[in-house]
């Protein structure tokens, strides 16, 4: 039974409760949506295949009876396909929206009985962002920026035409989300130029210092790994001038330096820079894994394997990430002769405590 | 990397060190806004209120540092840059990668003992062989590595600026005694190739460096000088900065830089040269056409250097045509023997007056007689030629030798500034009898 009939049905044989603003329908996550929280505990647990098997059964059981609660149901189930890397599946299950999210029967007003005086889209906004993003997973990388950025132009569209100051925040974040997904496109392609032209766009639409500065440290990365250290360092003098209280900033400000003490090869105060970062948050892990390098690049294997393996013993929930797997499987490749023997253990631990979507190939075995 | 024979107890892993990258990816992380709620959700003024108090307060109890759960995987934290996909982590080198002339070769090596005995007395090298030469780059052979323990490692890291191309082998070699005091010796070879990073095409006069990228990386110009020879002097002629108008902020730290894109991507440069003496443009090259040399220096990832000297850019002779020198008519029919007129003219292309001239048969090398040779004095006298202007003269000819022939080695002479030009081109006549 589609989605469309599905929806259509429950339209017809409710009865209305109509949202009194006294009432704060929205107390809870599960005042929004049938057993909200549980599918949200479950993300971030990353059990992912918990949730299509969760998803399963409320479609199969007719669990759900609001319209708006199937698109939702809709949107983990796509989110946890992609996530565990099956990515066809998730463009088929986006396409089982009829005719696209600018469906009419996506809309509030067309329940009048469950949502009276409500209009516009009940679609969540993450169907869009997917239906742009799917492609690039199954090798149509240039259709996924042709979307992103029509879907900025729809963005940009819609803030203007947004009815409240609360609205039209959400969609300028919205902007900023999507300039963000087309940044990292053209960044995995190396297309620094137009990287660097969309983060100015970037930092001049931000208003406060903190988030401008986090900005031009990733400009600054950008500069760094093309070459541009000049460039670089002015970076990380702007974002140094500012003053800040909080660990975060605080830290961020130390690993850029240190970055610029790992391109002029002065490794030791690069460590330096990274260890005042751990000291002030032991489960800084950008810190943990560049001070690991550091130390591979003075020679001391032995320091950094232990720094690496310390951290996933101390915080795995943070250290755990594909990335961090690679460079420690990469210095056990290079420590040891069998380190096909060192990699399983790493492995059968990582078997007991990861998500479901990690990603085990990183693991090289 | 080369695996032991199985009778070593030592074994060499080597990794490759050239400088880190970040990693970059598109994250699947969101926001709870986009995940709960219908796009359009909030533009319902009884439901926004309540709805944003719910949202803020998700997200506090998210942002606690008590968080156990994979939470950073799946949603973005307030300030949504973490959706680029750049959180400043380094990734270590992860294959050997292509090397390129006027790299540093940088490569961790490590010396594993795996077996259950202790061996001592090692005495470790490590050279980079070409076709050319062997470099060493580390002998331990008078301070020996007392001991490696069962399990150990004995590590060090090795430099070479490469500076030829075609195939290397880096060869590690360990001379030492093992569990049964016996003396083992033990090579292992890694080889890998040395190509060429930037092809360089020069046009001169203005001087023109084309550069080619024929690496798989983007290339960050770091710097490109023209050093001329002390007979001129150069400067880089730009196009003019038609960037828009940028913030205050970001026109301090952010000055567009000159990449070059892999895999064939081009950049040309543009140098004026000037003569250092009177600060003229070059007319003409006498003697050494020697001008000067590129200086190349190019970054890749984290500032990774490179460098390339070019060698020396020569200027072509008599670049820049003072006169032409043509002949405008030849008769059809010439008879061995009998004297025929050419009708020659001499234009002066410059803005100044040019002359008296002289017009001469020049003779070979081997003074030998030419087929075609003038008829009459050896030497005729032309008067000074305004600018712009042209000069008509007739030259009385006479053929020798029967069959096809060429008129050659009609030469102009600038008596006043004594200067020849190049000759008339040959002109092929049929002599018949």
């Amino acid at each position: 039974m589609d989605l469309q009939n599905k929806m259509e049905d429950q339209g017809e044989t409710l009865i209305s409760t109509p949202d009194h603003p006294l009432n704060n329908a929205f107390g809870s996550l599960n005042d929004i949506c049938y057993e909200l929280s549980s599918l949200q505990e479950l993300a971030c647990r990353g059990s992912w295949r918990s949730i299509l098997d969760k998803v399963t059964r409320a479609r199969t059981q007719s669990l759900l009876t609001k319209p708006h609660e199937h698109l939702i149901y809709l949107s983990y189930y796509a989110i946890a396909l992609t996530k565990l890397r099956r990515f066809s599946e998730a463009v088929t299950e986006l396409d089982s929206l009829e005719n696209g999210l600018d469906n009419v029967i996506y809309s509030y007003e067309n329940y009048p009985h469950h949502y009276p005086n409500r209009y516009g889209s009940m679609a969540p906004f993450v169907l869009r962002w997917l239906y742009a993003e799917l492609p690039s997973r199954v090798e149509n990388r240039q259709e996924t920026l042709d979307r992103f950025y029509l879907l900025l132009q729809f963005v940009r569209e819609k803030s203007t035409k947004s009815s409240s100051g609360m609205s039209d925040d959400i969609w300028r974040k919205r902007e900023g989300l999507v300039i963000n997904s087309i940044i990292s496109h053209h960044l995995s392609h190396k297309e620094f130029g137009v990287c660097l032209d969309l983060i100015n766009d970037l930092i001049n639409r931000e208003s406060t210092p903190v988030a401008r500065a986090v900005l031009t440290s990733k400009l600054g990365y950008i500069q760094m790994q093309l070459g541009d250290l000049e460039g670089a360092k002015a970076s990380f003098a702007a974002v140094e001038g500012v003053v800040t209280k909080e660990v975060e900033m605080k830290n961020l400000v130390n690993r850029n330096k240190a970055l610029m003490f790992m391109v002029g090869k002065d490794y030791v105060s690069a460590v330096r820079e990274y260890q005042e970062c751990i000291d002030r948050d032991d489960s800084d892990v950008v810190a943990i894994n560049n001070k690991a390098l550091c130390l591979m690049y003075l020679r001391d294997l032995s320091d950094s394997i232990k720094v690496m393996e310390n951290a996933l013993e101390r915080v795995p929930t943070a250290a755990l990430n594909e990335t961090f797997v690679v460079n420690l499987c990469s210095m056990y490749e290079l420590a040891h002769v069998n380190h096909s023997d060192i990699k399983k253990t790493l492995s059968n631990w990582i078997a007991r405590v990861a998500p479901d979507d990690f990603d085990t190939s990183c693991t090289r075995l | 990397m080369s695996s032991t024979q199985s009778s070593h107890s030592l074994a060499f892993r080597v990794m490759r060190l050239c400088r880190p990258t970040f990693h970059v990816e598109t994250p699947l992380r969101f926001d709870l806004t986009d995940l709960i709620i219908g796009e359009d959700l909030l533009d319902d003024p009884s439901a926004a209120p309540h709805l944003l108090r719910l949202l803020q307060s998700q997200s506090t109890a998210i942002d606690s540092s008590t968080d156990l759960t994979y939470s950073n995987r799946f949603l973005l934290r307030d300030g949504l840059s973490d959706a680029m996909g750049l959180p400043g982590m380094l990734v270590l080198p992860q294959a050997f990668g292509a090397i390129y002339l006027g790299e540093t070769f940088c490569s961790y090596i490590s010396i594993n003992n795996s077996s259950s005995f202790e061996v001592r007395d090692i005495i470790i090298k490590a050279e980079i062989q070409t076709e050319r030469q062997r470099i060493l780059l580390l002998d331990t052979t008078k301070t020996p590595v007392e001991t490696i323990r069962a399990g150990g490692r004995y590590d060090f890291i090795v430099e070479h600026d490469v500076k030829e191309l075609g195939p290397h082998t880096l060869v590690c070699t360990a001379l030492y005694s093992d569990g049964d005091s016996e003396r083992k010796y033990l090579p292992q070879y890694f080889k890998f190739i040395v190509s060429n990073p930037l092809s360089v095409r020069t046009k001169v006069r203005v001087v023109k460096a084309c550069l080619e990228n024929n690496t798989k990386s983007n290339l960050y110009m770091d710097q490109v000088d023209f050093e001329p020879t002390p007979q001129w002097s150069a400067t880089l002629l730009k196009a003019d900065d038609h960037h828009s108008e940028k913030d205050a902020l970001t026109r301090e730290v952010f000055k567009p830089p000159i990449l070059i894109r892999s895999g064939g991507g081009i950049h040309n440069y543009l140098y004026q040269l000037k003569s250092s003496m009177d600060g003229s443009a070059p007319t003409k090259f006498e003697g050494s056409n020697v001008l000067g040399k590129l200086q190349i220096t190019w970054r890749t990832n984290l500032g990774e250097p490179g460098r390339l000297q070019t060698q020396q850019i020569i200027g072509n002779p008599i670049t820049h045509k003072e006169v032409e020198l043509k002949a405008m008519q030849v008769p059809s029919v010439i008879i061995l023997e009998k004297p025929f007129t050419v009708c020659l003219s001499l234009t002066n292309l410059t803005e100044k007056n040019l002359g008296p001239f002289e017009v001469l048969l020049s003779l070979t090398d081997n003074q030998e007689e030419k087929a075609v040779m003038v008829n009459g004095l050896k030497r005729m006298d032309l008067p000074q030629v305004e600018a712009f202007e042209s000069l008509d003269f007739k030259l009385s000819l006479i053929a020798v030798e029967l069959g096809m022939q060429k008129i050659s080695g009609i030469t102009l002479f600038n008596t006043m500034e004594k200067k020849s030009y190049d000759p008339l081109p040959d002109v092929e006549i049929f002599v018949d009898a």
